[in-house]
């Protein structure tokens, strides 16, 4: 065992003569009394039901939550009494800063009520019925291979910083479960589409996969959140947008348009923590813009990984013939550049505005920005 | 550490190259956007199917992607081919990293019953905010005694949940993509346990006394059982022995719930604890049949860590509101009443729990266990 | 027209009420169990029926003269009187109360048992438990009838 209770509970007399007690009646009943606020909360919104923003209260709201837990570092909820040999549960995040985003508990309810289900809300039978052009089958397919391929990290990343989080965050760790279900059901779907293609999965990305790792290899919660809501997340809701757009099927539009709804909650999570971060602590600006340069990297060597950018071209031309790839690889273009345009525009929102000056990734987009001008795909 | 130092001392992991001064990738990125695409990916040595429901009400569930080499029953005892993110059946080729998983053996991780209980849970999916009647809650509040006693049975449950929660959440990261239906399965436990902390704090909070006492000798023990060193450990005292206890305590206080609410509230809880004990019994199940040499290890480490049952069990933080719940109320017939129905109950759970360990393949266990003759005792000293 | 309990044709009746509820019931999830119900009379009559639902849906509802444990997940007994004053109850608060719920009825194993092989079935009725509940709980759109003897006893008990 990693850790022995104090209290062997086999032997321990104190124990089981107050249980003894207890059950001929003699009842303590201290914690009638316990040292916690009385507050009355109610449904401000009855068709909204109870939320978390209801529960913003006193102590047990998440507002008037102190900067540096101090007290609380067991399993005992938010404004719960605080015992005498609670244990230590070894947190290793207990700064509101690194872990708050504004509107934690709003994505957290939504979330709640706007889960759905891969077995189910995607009209498989139909699919089943779908033949399309070859060329579209086997690009679709390992485009949905490389879907089902990264989704995993962020279920894996998120359950582990779950558990290393002081329990005080209660919002932060709900979303978190949250997200983590969403990218399970990410990881199904897309795989479960790959299935019904008539090819199966394809071919693995060593590429993507090795810049992926530095999710998952983050030493702390403030650099996971940066590369995984922030960038990840940001550039994948890109990808599902134009997924949809170059959807083959009506029914392949609606499963991406769910998962839209899935990655946006997790996005607009990882902008409200950056806005927070650089409201309350403005002085860790330089220390973010460093960390950001290897994100973006991790980020442009994964989003140039050719299991992606090749079937996503055939996809968006529609084909494989010369003026098919011509078309597809224009869109293609057009949907990096907007994978970048809207990666700054929420470093804008953040404050974060001058990024553009020093980042190698903003010049990458100036440059596809050129050539596209140049050949006449945008003005 | 501060975050200041966090984010600027050093990263755990530098990419192998800067790709924004890889000139072989941007030639190579150059030609493919110019129309010259490699197409190294299209021949991918894969296996070719077409899957669809086998039952369209069901939908297209992961029993029926279990196919050739996509499904869970093609994978082998040990994974040694795969530490990257690659999901199974797809073609490995290239520099794959390694992320570190030191959970690669199937029977440690897996339950036939897993990818029908995953399949389960999504489909008995609820949502606190707006599946229990708040409202109603509302407008016929308890007694102030009736009040706090769900008021502290809420904390302490609370606290339970964390760790049930926490015991998924810190393996999932250690356990081989292989295993997706089983990681999947986790992830819609962690998202369950989530969901009775929101349900437990809000019911807590809505009745004006606020949240009460943690509980010193519950939390003691719950730290031991999510300090279990190896994942079958952790299953078998969390899933299993914990799960077992939370089952039978949501159960509990349907039965005497002081309220239509309430009841409905703990109906839906029970639901899930009871797929967490369905998957902890399953488990331990396959791994015994799969490695029966270790049963004796499994019931080593129960006969350390049931104490911690017993610790649960006999929590006041938890014993005496659920008393007064199930008696009604503070007066001494009240407590009488309720105590009595306690006692039954508690040699209920525990009768339970031992049935669930015998089924699951701990033979012998009932015997074994120190829980019957100690709660017995305890309960005969009245 | 009302229909007695307990016979085959209460369950049919049950049966085709979820089915016009299917989307009530299609919200709460899988139901995948098969269940007997066993009703013991005054007098030493027993009826026996099985339940079997799968996906959203109650397939089949059978008279059976046996249970098989093996092939059933569990099987609420109890005494008529039990199962009447249960139904009524649900008839006169559109839904069972909680001191009339499966759940507390068969908690102790006073009023109904669930009898079983094995307890990982047996744990069925807590995973499906809001839909068998609610699917009692249609009783209350049925005009139902018992056996003389039972009509009294639970118009004076209830």
């Amino acid at each position: 065992m990693a850790y022995l209770s104090t209290i062997d509970f086999f032997e321990d007399k104190n124990f089981l003569d107050r249980w003894k007690r207890n059950l001929k009646g003699d009842l303590d009943l201290s914690w009638m009394q316990a040292k916690t606020e009385k507050i009355a909360v109610t449904p401000e919104n009855p068709r909204r039901g109870l939320t978390f923003r209801d529960l913003d209260k006193g102590t047990y709201g998440f507002t008037n939550q102190p900067e540096f837990e101090r007290r609380n570092r067991s399993f005992a909820p938010r404004g719960a009494e605080l015992p005498e040999g609670l244990p230590d549960v070894q947190a290793e995040v207990s700064q509101k800063g690194e872990v708050w985003a504004y509107n934690t508990e709003g994505y957290y309810e939504e979330a709640m009520t706007r889960q759905w289900n891969a077995t189910l809300d995607v009209p498989w039978h139909d699919l089943a019925k779908t033949e399309l052009p070859d060329e579209i089958s086997r690009a679709y397919a390992q485009l949905l291979t490389f879907l089902t391929e990264v989704e995993m990290i962020a279920t894996d990343v998120p359950a582990e910083w779950m558990g290393k989080l002081n329990n005080n965050f209660t919002e932060v760790k709900n979303f978190m479960a949250t997200q983590v279900m969403d990218e399970a059901r990410h990881a199904e779907v897309f795989r479960k589409r790959a299935l019904t293609t008539g090819y199966g999965l394809m071919k693995a990305s060593p590429q993507n996969e090795i810049s992926l790792k530095q999710i998952r290899d983050a030493d702390s919660f403030a650099e996971m959140s940066l590369s995984l809501h922030l960038i990840g997340e940001g550039f994948v809701l890109t990808l599902f947008r134009f997924s949809e757009y170059i959807s083959p099927t009506e029914a392949d539009k609606k499963m991406f348009r769910l998962v839209m709804q899935d990655e946006a909650r997790h996005v607009g999570y990882g902008v409200q923590h950056l806005k927070w971060v650089m409201r309350h602590f403005p002085e860790k600006r330089e220390v973010i813009h460093k960390h950001l340069e290897e994100a973006e990297n991790m980020l442009f060597g994964g989003g140039n990984a050719l299991e992606v950018t090749e079937p996503f071209i055939i996809l968006a031309g529609k084909g494989l013939k010369k003026e098919n790839i011509e078309q597809g690889a224009k869109i293609t273009a057009m949907f990096q550049l907007k994978q970048m345009e809207e990666y700054f525009e929420r470093l804008d929102k953040c404050g974060l505005g001058e990024r553009r000056k020093t980042s190698k990734l903003h010049r990458a987009m100036e440059l596809t920005r050129a050539s596209l001008q140049e050949a006449g795909v945008i003005a | 550490m501060t975050l200041d130092a966090k984010l600027s001392t050093y990263m755990a992991y530098y990419l192998e190259k800067d790709f924004f001064e890889d000139v072989d990738m941007f030639n190579l990125v150059s030609k493919v956007m110019q129309g010259d695409l490699t197409l190294r990916w299209y021949n991918a040595d894969t296996e070719h199917v077409r899957l669809f429901p086998k039952d369209r009400e069901r939908g297209l569930t992961y029993e029926d992607c279990n196919v050739g080499s996509y499904g869970y029953d093609h994978m082998p005892e040990l994974i040694r081919n795969n530490y990257s993110m690659a999901p199974r059946g797809s073609e490995l080729w290239g520099k794959l990293p390694d992320l570190g998983y030191t959970v690669n053996r199937k029977s440690e991780v897996w339950s036939d019953n897993v990818v029908a209980l995953y399949e389960e849970a999504k489909t008995r999916r609820w949502a606190p905010a707006v599946d229990v009647a708040w409202d109603d809650l509302t407008k016929t509040p308890l007694p102030p005694n009736l009040e706090a006693a769900m008021a502290q049975l809420c904390t302490f449950l609370q606290e339970c949940a964390t760790v049930v929660m926490s015991v998924s959440s810190r393996w999932i990261y250690s356990i081989n993509q292989e295993f997706l239906e089983l990681k999947s399965y986790l992830c819609a436990q962690i998202l369950d346990q989530a969901r009775h902390i929101e349900v437990f704090r809000k019911r807590a909070l809505l009745g004006g006394q606020g949240l009460k006492r943690a509980s010193v000798t519950a939390e003691q023990a719950l730290k031991e059982i999510l300090g279990a060193e190896t994942y079958i450990e952790a299953s078998l005292g969390g899933n299993l022995m914990l799960g077992s206890f939370l089952l039978s305590v949501y159960r509990q206080i349907a039965a005497v719930a002081p309220s239509l609410a309430e009841r409905k509230l703990f109906s839906l809880v029970t639901q899930d604890a009871a797929r967490l004990v369905g998957y902890g019994s399953g488990h331990v199940r396959y791994y015994i049949a799969h490695l029966p040499q270790q049963e004796v290890k499994l019931h080593s480490y129960l006969d350390t860590a049931e104490h911690c049952l017993l610790g649960i069990l006999g929590s006041e933080e938890y014993l005496e509101p659920l008393i007064i719940l199930a008696g009604g109320g503070t007066t001494p017939a009240e407590v009488k009443t309720g105590s009595s129905r306690v006692v039954r109950f508690l040699s209920q759970t525990v009768a339970a729990y031992l049935e669930r360990c015998e089924r699951a393949g701990l033979q012998g266990r009932a015997q074994r266990s120190r829980l019957p003759q100690y709660l017995q005792r305890i309960i005969h000293s009245q | 027209m009302s229909i007695m309990f307990p016979s085959l044709s209460f369950f049919q009746a049950l049966q085709n009420t979820m089915r016009q509820e299917e989307a009530r019931f299609r919200r709460l999830g899988f139901i995948d169990t098969t269940f007997g119900v066993h009703v013991l009379g005054p007098h030493g009559q027993e009826w026996r029926y099985l339940l079997a639902f799968e996906v959203f849906d109650c397939r089949e509802v059978s008279e059976v003269r046996d249970f098989d444990l093996t092939a059933t997940d569990f099987v609420l007994q109890g005494d008529l009187a039990a199962w009447t004053e249960m139904l009524t109850n649900i008839q006169r608060n559109k839904g069972a109360d909680v001191e009339h719920s499966l759940n507390t009825l068969t908690h102790f194993g006073e009023r109904l048992q669930m009898i079983y092989d094995d307890p990982d079935n047996r744990d069925k009725f807590f995973r499906f438990q809001e839909s068998i509940q609610q699917f009692f709980d249609l009783t209350h759109t049925l005009e139902l009838e018992f056996p003389p003897s039972v009509s009294r006893q639970t118009a004076t008990a209830v």
